[in-house]
């Protein structure tokens, strides 16, 4: 049977690579970071299989008559937290060389689960400074960067808010991609901005698929050809989303009468 | 070129608040969005295709983020991440939205094939500066153990 120690140990491996892969982390490092944690815990026999799914986890002892045990970890929902896999990251290799206890270990675990985002006012900054700075980048004109700035502000305010509610990827990306085109149109025939493309690419950068196509990439190089896919289609799923919430929205406006 | 520098640093810094780089490694995640576009932005003027110039740009975030993940001592997603996503053909994909609304199935099938071409050079990008590095830590490893003996 599985004695108590060995159970403390999966559940802090399962718990730490479902926080990484919650956190948007490439698949190889969530498997490595199991592997070494369980080796570091001294059990020989240690087989994991992660994909942006669901986790499979065997143990074995390695004496004649244990028996193997598997546990498979279902992971549901994501979104990038890149400081909780850098400290992850620290954890595991403070885990490995130090001989922190088990138990210490869950409770750093637990704080870092618990780590919060940045304060939504300072991400909504952050999500103005990127969509316009890009309408700068795109031959926008200074009138340009205001309109970007009020339009990746709100459709940002939406996701998040969005995102609370639990709507799917396809209608987040859809909607906020569809409110920041119409609020570039509103700004534009309101006479304030004067390159309206610039502004609307702006806009829609914040919400481009760039983690899952770097992940997918990554990936698949490592060998994690299931996982590869899948980050690959969902990077495919929110172009789409993107491109179609633009589209819509445009089509919209001129049926209305509204000039582009 | 230095406005480009200092429009592409500001969004990457949006970008890593929006992901939650940790503090201190934000300006450093920063300056590889900024580095990366500034290659894309000279191949750009010197002539090169739009592909071309997105390949030379990821190669060199990659490159940098390798190196800084060397030199902070933390995973090199946390620079990658950020740093790519001034490369993501935005532009192209409303480009390509913008033809199919327009029904003009010529314009679409260039502009999405460009697009689709950028993304893959991305991806490519990565993946050959990512089996480089590894093959030289390996040689390079290979070569200290040699050196050894």
């Amino acid at each position: 049977m599985i004695n108590q120690m060995q159970k403390k140990v999966l559940i802090l491996a399962l718990r730490a690579g479902e926080l990484m892969m919650k956190s948007g982390a490439e698949i190889y490092r969530v498997e490595d970071t199991i592997t070494r944690i369980c080796k570091a815990c001294r059990i020989p026999y240690v087989e994991v299989f992660a994909t942006p799914t669901g986790i499979f986890l065997s143990l074995d002892e390695g004496s004649e008559d244990s028996d193997m045990h598997t546990f498979i970890k279902r992971i549901k929902g994501s979104s990038i937290d890149l400081e909780k896999i850098s400290r992850i990251n620290h954890f595991s290799r403070e885990f490995t060389t130090t001989d922190l206890s088990i138990d210490a270990g869950l409770t750093i675990l637990r704080e870092i689960a618990n780590s919060k985002p940045y304060p939504l006012l300072l991400r909504i900054v952050g999500a103005a400074l990127v969509s316009s700075f890009f309408a700068l980048i795109f031959q926008g004109t200074y009138q340009d960067f205001f309109c970007a700035l009020i339009a990746g502000a709100c459709s940002y305010t939406l996701s998040v808010f969005l995102d609370k509610r639990e709507t799917n990827l396809f209608i987040r990306g859809f909607l906020c991609c569809a409110a920041a085109t119409f609020i570039a149109l509103g700004l534009f025939s309101a006479g304030v901005g004067v390159n309206l493309n610039s502004v609307i690419i702006g806009s829609i950068m914040i919400f481009l698929p760039g983690v899952a196509i770097t992940n997918a990439v990554r990936d698949t190089l490592e060998g994690d050809m299931v996982s590869g896919m899948t980050k690959g289609i969902e990077a495919v799923v929110i172009a789409v989303s993107i491109a179609s919430g633009v589209g819509v929205a445009l089509k919209i406006w001129t049926l209305l009468g509204g000039m582009f | 070129m230095l406005l480009a520098f200092l429009f592409a640093f500001c969004s990457t810094v949006g970008f890593s608040i929006l992901f939650h780089v940790p503090k201190k490694l934000i300006a450093a995640a920063g300056l590889v969005g900024a580095l990366g576009w500034l290659t894309y932005t000279y191949f750009i003027i010197s002539g090169s295709g739009n592909i071309l110039a997105c390949f030379a740009g990821s190669c060199v975030v990659a490159l940098i983020s390798d190196i800084f993940s060397r030199a902070f001592k933390d995973a090199a997603t946390i620079f990658i991440i950020p740093g790519i996503l001034p490369l993501v053909p935005g532009a192209g994909m409303y480009y390509t939205m913008l033809a199919i609304l327009e029904g003009d199935v010529d314009k679409t099938a260039s502009a999405g094939t460009e697009t689709l071409m950028m993304a893959g050079s991305i991806a490519v990008a990565l993946l050959a500066v990512a089996s480089v590095i590894k093959l030289l830590a390996l040689m390079g490893r290979k070569w200290l153990t040699a050196m050894k003996e």
